[in-house]
């Protein structure tokens, strides 16, 4: 009941929020444009937006030139942050369950963290070639710590009364590690991915910008360099573009895996759950 | 009586207490990698054109800081350049965040462009202020003022923003000025993230610097890096890359005692050293 009286007044709510915004944009836009016109800015430093536009369509629509750049990109960070996130979580599970390792392995850990870690991208190019490879793997470098870092410490939170109530009721140490910490370092987790994924991104440019011979990067550094700025800028959104995917698809996984945090999801999930105990109850009746 | 002994006979053993010994542990693991290290290149397991041994590298260190004594120049042109867009960036950043932060109406507006700067990976915006500045420092500066700007300003307008209602309830009904709110309730909060912040955007000042030096090539420790590395002196390029370590922890350090100083309510020797502080002061104005 309650969801069908609030779902128009939040589309209503958003319209009328829209509209301003809107408003605001177009109007930023025009002032921009006139500037450019008047020659109050000239147009070789800052294009005006009708001409990024319509780079933009090029790109997209007409030339088509992005897409392959576009997904080079998008799978050098996914790709690099997969095997920077795999490495971070198993040492951090590592250290986390033993105490000896945690004191071993961390001041590996901060010496690579207070390393700029774009700092080592000519290096890493020279190891793995003018590839994707080179890429990913700075990728993977700099989305270590923050996934590390964050997964070490909702590992190793303490619980205090819960961790008592589950020994209490005699729950194994794997028990305890399996339905106490790693759900509780979830939301933690996920933060760090989160962090772990732009950085990934960034590093994947970064690479691109020093050395490659494609990616959204490279498209970018080559039009700036022709002082093409309407392209460049056009390139720069399309970055934009995969920061969102990539922030949204981890915000929408935060969502479902940790789906406790939110009321809807939560009540989602319950709704799952009783109507399979239900089939499940009259299944036995039968 | 089990514990103190098993203590006592460890101290007599060994000499060492628990602290040291860890110590010489980690010590021992560290040798133990640089020398497996250094064995496996000379073994030839180990390319040293692409790997360099420990061995080279320390005598790069040598010749980089003190034989030919060329990377001073380097690093004072990154450090100027670090600064220079850091104060910038954040100082522009802290103040929009609190101008934003304190206007409502600003800040709904602003809000959707918060996001996609958010997503946008704002290094890649290097290229771009290149073409526009010219190379030189001016492009250089903007490029990490640019990087530098959004940490303190979303730590700055979510400080200012995150006031506790209840607390605001209460210096309300006590009749608290405006003035007093704001330096009484929001700031105390506020002030340990907006460090917090800048002590991401110091961070991210030498990245942004790296970054910009790779595209410009002139001068500066991330070209020489660059150069290093084309030339195949990878031990040198090793070098400079621990240089680039070690400033990074002392600017984590750095930043840790400015916080200590600036926020001392939030740490507690910084909160005794103000209190005796003040108690003396006190007692000084009580004797006169």
């Amino acid at each position: 009941m309650s969801d069908v009286s609030q779902r128009p007044s939040r589309l209503t709510g958003g319209a009328f929020g829209l509209l301003p915004h809107l408003l605001l944009f177009v109007a930023i836009l025009a002032l921009w444009e006139l500037a450019v016109m008047t020659g109050v800015i000239t147009s070789i430093m800052i294009p005006q937006p009708s001409a990024v536009a319509a780079a933009i369509w090029k790109l997209y629509v007409t030339e088509r030139t992005i897409y392959e750049h576009f997904f080079i990109t998008l799978t050098e960070a996914v790709v690099g942050f997969l095997i920077g996130a795999a490495v971070a979580v198993s040492l951090a599970v590592a250290s986390a369950l033993n105490e000896p390792f945690k004191r071993y392995v961390s001041p590996y850990a901060i010496v690579l963290n207070v390393t700029p870690g774009i700092a080592l991208t000519p290096v890493i190019i020279a190891w793995f070639g003018y590839g994707m490879g080179s890429k990913m793997a700075l990728a993977a470098i700099i989305s270590f710590f923050p996934i590390y870092v964050n997964t070490l410490t909702g590992l190793v939170q303490r619980h205090g009364d819960r961790e008592d109530l589950f020994r209490s009721v005699g729950a194994t140490d794997r028990q305890v590690f399996l339905k106490l910490r790693v759900p509780s370092a979830l939301p933690l987790m996920f933060a760090g991915f989160k962090i772990g994924l732009t950085t990934a991104l960034i590093g994947a440019v970064v690479a691109e910008f020093a050395q490659a011979t494609a990616g959204v990067g490279v498209l970018m550094s080559r039009f700036s360099f022709q002082l093409n700025m309407a392209s460049s800028i056009a390139a720069l959104l399309s970055m934009t573009l995969i920061g969102l995917i990539l922030f949204y698809s981890m915000e929408f996984l935060d969502d479902r895996v940790v789906f406790w945090r939110r009321e809807s999801r939560r009540a989602a999930a319950s709704r799952a759950k009783a109507r399979r105990w239900t089939a499940l109850m009259g299944k036995e009746e039968d | 009586m089990a514990v103190s002994d098993s203590t006592l006979s460890e101290g007599a053993g060994g000499g060492l207490s628990l602290r040291q010994r860890r110590i010489l542990t980690h010590a021992g693991i560290f040798l133990t990698l640089i020398a497996l290290w250094e064995i496996g290149s000379r073994a030839g397991w180990l390319d040293p054109l692409f790997y360099p041994r420990p061995s080279n590298i320390l005598r790069s260190f040598w010749l980089i800081y003190v034989q030919n004594g060329n990377v001073w120049y380097h690093l004072y042109a990154t450090m100027i350049l670090v600064f220079a867009g850091f104060a910038a960036g954040s100082i522009l950043g802290v103040g929009l965040g609190a101008l934003v932060g304190f206007n409502p109406l600003v800040r709904r507006f602003i809000k959707p462009y918060v996001i996609v700067l958010e997503a946008t990976p704002r290094i890649a915006v290097a290229p771009l202020l290149i073409a526009a500045l010219g190379f030189g420092a001016p492009s250089k500066v903007a490029i990490i003022m640019l990087v530098c700007f959004f940490a303190p300003f979303i730590n700055t307008l979510s400080g200012v923003v995150n006031v506790d209602e209840d607390r605001l309830e209460l210096f309300r009904s006590l009749g608290a000025s405006k003035w007093q709110t704001l330096r009484k309730l929001v700031l105390p909060d506020a002030v340990p993230v907006i460090m917090a912040g800048e002590r991401l955007a110091l961070t991210a000042a030498l990245s942004g610097a790296l970054v910009a030096e790779f595209i410009q090539r002139n001068e500066g420790i991330g070209s020489l890096i660059l150069v290093y590395t084309r030339n195949l002196n990878m031990a040198s390029a090793f070098a400079c890359i621990f240089t680039l370590t070690i400033l990074g922890f002392l600017i984590f350090r750095g930043m840790e005692w400015v916080d200590h100083h600036v926020a001392f309510w939030k740490h507690e020797p910084g909160l005794e050293r103000v209190g005796r502080r003040r108690r003396r002061k006190m007692k000084e104005a009580l004797d006169e």
